[in-house]
């Protein structure tokens, strides 16, 4: 598990995020991939400092969409505004348990798991935390995968404002609180995306990107690969 | 091909992108797939027929948009009064009550972003086999990468679903034709995306390439 004799920031290669192709790694900055084009970093730029802002944001931004209602439900004229959480409750107290919980894990567990998994893969990296990468792989592969489940609220949100419109009778309007919670969902999915899971793997091997050097044979191996 | 120059350096193929490793060998075999031995994520995922699957199942979704985009989702009615819910109805409602971010990114999720798929697989694997469109091609399969995560087709059925069931103690719950248009569309999504293998791409373009500099 730790024969790092072939790795990719040793051997002075590295590659393109977006196509896969192996490339010499650009030492300072970054280079155009050949075949696709794309931006292409050793590591993704400041990926760390960028996940730490998005994550902080998220957490603050978490507090508004907890507390602001997201949406009202007026049903004869009567109707009071229900957070996310009060919603939940209300679902659960109809007997409707099973979509209570739906809604539960995507609105509430997911968001702050999230943010939860991308702080602890923060802390563990920058400390340098003694950890078994493939359980921090795990972390980060749940924390990326299962971030767009959260705006199942929204579009619920935006099916019943449609549906439930019909003035004095029945009325269905978002609240503020939906506006600071899509703004939890994206700043989330974009942390797990700035978030280089290879700067795990470094942290494990104990290697510092900006130390790297590229030895003479990189070139002539990632000239061969074209 | 250039076999004889390999005696000190090793012809490395592929660096995992989750964690950097190297390796010897770029592709899987076709019908399997190719796992980093390190971090065990999927680097390479080789269907058969990949490109065909493909442009069959981005069209399919294409031709099916219009029907689940213009029919309508949910019918909902209370006493005398009735409500029809389409894919784009909700976003208009929001946008009216002035949540514009909030408009934009469910017409993104929604609509944009799964529209803007199926159009770049059908363009990406079409447009492979003319050479002239080969820089478009692969700026196409670059947007694709971007946007990828964005179309959340599959979590919209969900907020459907959950909607659907809310309401039913609230008045007259109906689904329409358009729903179904809808969830066929939602699995063509998901198995267009399956089954686009961006190396295939890849390959057939630098194949090309080759044979022209065999021509000349």
């Amino acid at each position: 598990m730790s024969d790092i004799s072939s790795k990719g920031l040793r051997e002075g290669l590295t590659s393109c995020l977006c196509c896969h192709q192996l490339i010499i790694l650009p030492l300072r900055g970054s280079c155009r991939c050949p075949r696709c084009s794309a931006r292409v970093y050793g590591r993704i730029d400041g990926s760390l400092i960028l996940t730490w802002a998005l994550t902080i944001t998220g957490s603050l931004l978490l507090l508004p969409a907890n507390i602001l209602p997201i949406m009202t439900v007026v049903y004869l004229g009567a109707g009071e505004p229900s957070t996310i959480i009060s919603g939940v409750m209300q679902l659960y107290n109809t007997g409707m348990w099973g979509i209570a919980l739906i809604v539960f894990v995507a609105s509430i567990a997911v968001p702050v798991m999230k943010l939860l998994g991308l702080t602890l893969l923060l802390v563990q990296i920058q400390l340098r935390i003694s950890f078994d990468p493939l359980q921090v792989m795990k972390i980060y592969r749940v924390v990326s995968g299962i971030g767009r489940w959260s705006l199942l609220d929204l579009f619920m949100i935006s099916i019943l404002v449609s549906l439930v419109d019909m003035g004095f009778i029945s009325q269905v309007a978002a609240g503020p609180g939906a506006t600071a919670f899509a703004s939890v969902v994206v700043v989330t999915m974009l942390a797990a995306r700035t978030f280089d899971p290879r700067l795990i793997w470094d942290a494990y091997d104990g290697d510092l990107y900006n130390t790297a050097v590229v030895p003479e044979t990189a070139h002539r191996s990632a000239a061969e690969n074209g | 091909m250039e076999q004889g120059r390999q005696e000190a350096v090793i012809n490395w193929q592929r660096a995992c992108h989750e964690c950097d490793l190297l390796l010897t060998g770029g592709l899987a075999p076709p019908g399997q797939k190719l796992i980093c031995p390190r971090c065990r994520c999927t680097l390479h995922r080789n269907g058969n027929h990949s490109i065909y699957y493909t442009i069959a199942l981005s069209l399919t979704g294409l031709l099916l948009f219009i029907p689940s985009a213009t029919l309508p989702l949910l019918d909902f009615s209370l006493f005398s009064f009735g409500a029809e819910s389409t894919l784009i109805n909700g976003v208009y409602s929001l946008f009216k009550a002035g949540f514009i971010w909030l408009a934009a990114l469910v017409l993104f999720c929604s609509v944009l972003a799964p529209l803007g798929k199926f159009a770049l697989l059908l363009f990406i694997c079409w447009g492979s086999a003319w050479r002239t469109l080969d820089r478009p091609v692969s700026h196409a399969v670059r947007f694709y990468q971007h946007i990828k995560e964005w179309g959340m087709l599959d979590v919209y059925m969900l907020g459907v679903l959950v909607a659907l069931i809310k309401l039913r103690d609230l008045g007259k719950m109906e689904v329409e034709p358009g729903l179904y248009c809808f969830g066929a569309m939602m699995l063509l999504a998901n198995l267009s995306s399956l089954s686009f293998d961006q190396s295939a791409i890849w390959h057939r373009l630098a194949q090309r390439r080759m044979f022209k500099g065999q021509d000349l």
